[in-house]
């Protein structure tokens, strides 16, 4: 069900922002707008790490459901209907672009390989903390496939069984990359790190 | 049991939980440790990022213009206060339907000067005052009413101004060249026709 969350100072309830809009009311339009950009932005650019085309794809995402309001039921979330939209908009345009959704097969290297690449040796930790925007940098660097599931699953949360029909892989498939994607991560953070610690 | 026994069920230890053998190998094992701390890190600062960014206000921008093409904003239901606060607002409202009048009026008029003025001489013709220059005056009168209800909006009503006005001009460079072109006077009047929708929004905002 669409929540009672009050809109535009408390005027206006989520449930009829939506009724409000299907009538053509532009403050209605608007309204939803402000209440879910946030989630439905910060999806598509972690997505494709790149801001204009983040932008191209909410516009996108937000027109795909205002066009579709009229056949909003309230059965399921409102937000859950958007965000599915905005999920589907950017999988759309990633398979548009030949970048990949999945993962291509790329075995996770031996703990030998791993430990030669960290910086400092296998007994660095990531001391504590992560900082966002250090999150978000190494997130931008993951390759595309990685990207798309730890986003879906880690920042999102998405279950892996609705990550294995959004991007048509197996549930066994979206663990082992999400735990793929997670060790690329902690190598990113502790490169970026070291690097950073150097130039100091 | 081994480290690479327990790296290999990593992801179900970090998603769940563990058993007691799993659990007594992290103990034991600084390296296997720091690997479940890190990875369990990444996960939970992960969900920061969630909503962390707000796009600029040219999204909406562009979002509203389509609704309004598509007729899905109803011109009639806009919402807005129905009682004006002061008497400024009262003088502004004719401004919408005279600019629109205003804007399509020079839309026509250049589709007939292109089409029925000779090539050669109408190359020569210069565009229209309201629109040779990047922002000319009436715009500039329209950018100091969005400006003082919606400050933020400003840059984007003038960044639209600057790109229509463009498209305007591109457009009847072309009718020109091509007088017996219906499509490229076609363009001239779509061109007209969303700067007045960037008149009708930006009115409709500076009236809220």
């Amino acid at each position: 069900m669409a929540t009672a969350r009050k809109l535009q100072g408390g005027e206006l309830s989520e449930t009829e922002a939506i009724e409000r809009a299907r009538q053509g009311d532009a403050n209605a339009f608007e309204a939803l707008y402000d209440l879910h950009k946030r989630r439905v932005y910060s999806l598509c650019l972690r997505m494709t790490a790149n801001a204009a085309e983040a932008e191209d794809l909410t516009q996108e995402a937000f027109l795909q459901l205002f066009r579709k309001i009229g056949t909003f039921r309230g059965e399921s979330a409102f937000s859950t209907w958007l965000h599915r939209m905005a999920v589907n908009v950017v999988l759309m345009r990633l398979r548009k672009k030949n970048l990949p959704v999945v993962p291509l097969d790329d075995p996770l290297e031996t703990e030998e390989e791993s430990s030669r690449k960290e910086p400092g040796g296998p007994d660095q930790k990531l001391a504590g903390s992560v900082d966002r925007m250090e999150i978000q940098r190494a997130v931008d660097a993951l390759p595309p496939g990685y990207r798309t599931i730890f986003v879906l699953h880690d920042v999102e949360g998405y279950e892996h069984n609705e990550i294995a029909t959004l991007v048509g892989c197996s549930i066994g498939n979206s663990k082992s990359q999400l735990h793929k994607a997670r060790m690329k991560l902690r190598d990113l953070l502790k490169t970026s790190r070291a690097a950073k610690a150097q130039t100091q | 049991m081994t480290c690479k026994e327990f790296q290999e069920i990593l992801p179900e230890i970090i998603d769940g939980g563990q058993t007691i053998e799993q659990e007594s190998h992290w103990k034991s094992c600084g390296e296997c440790s720091n690997l479940v701390a890190d990875l369990t890190l990444i996960s939970e600062q992960a969900t920061r990022l969630r909503a962390a960014d707000v796009p600029s206000p040219r999204v909406w921008n562009a979002i509203e213009i389509a609704l309004r093409e598509e007729g899905l904003i109803n011109h009639g239901h806009s919402g807005l206060a129905v009682m004006p606060a002061h008497g400024r607002r009262w003088t502004m409202r004719w401004l919408v339907p005279a600019a629109a009048a205003l804007l399509l009026s020079f839309g026509v008029v250049d589709y007939y000067m292109a089409k029925h003025q000779p090539q050669t001489q109408v190359a020569e013709i210069s565009p229209t005052a309201n629109v040779s220059n990047p922002v000319d005056a009436e715009d500039s009168q329209l950018l100091e009413a969005v400006a003082l209800n919606a400050p933020s909006m400003r840059a984007t009503y003038e960044a639209n101004l600057r790109d229509v006005n463009s498209y305007i001009r591109d457009a009847e460079d072309s009718a020109r060249m091509n007088p017996s072109d219906e499509d490229a006077q076609h363009l001239v009047m779509e061109a007209y026709a969303q700067k007045n929708m960037i008149y009708e929004m930006a009115l409709d905002r500076s009236l809220r």
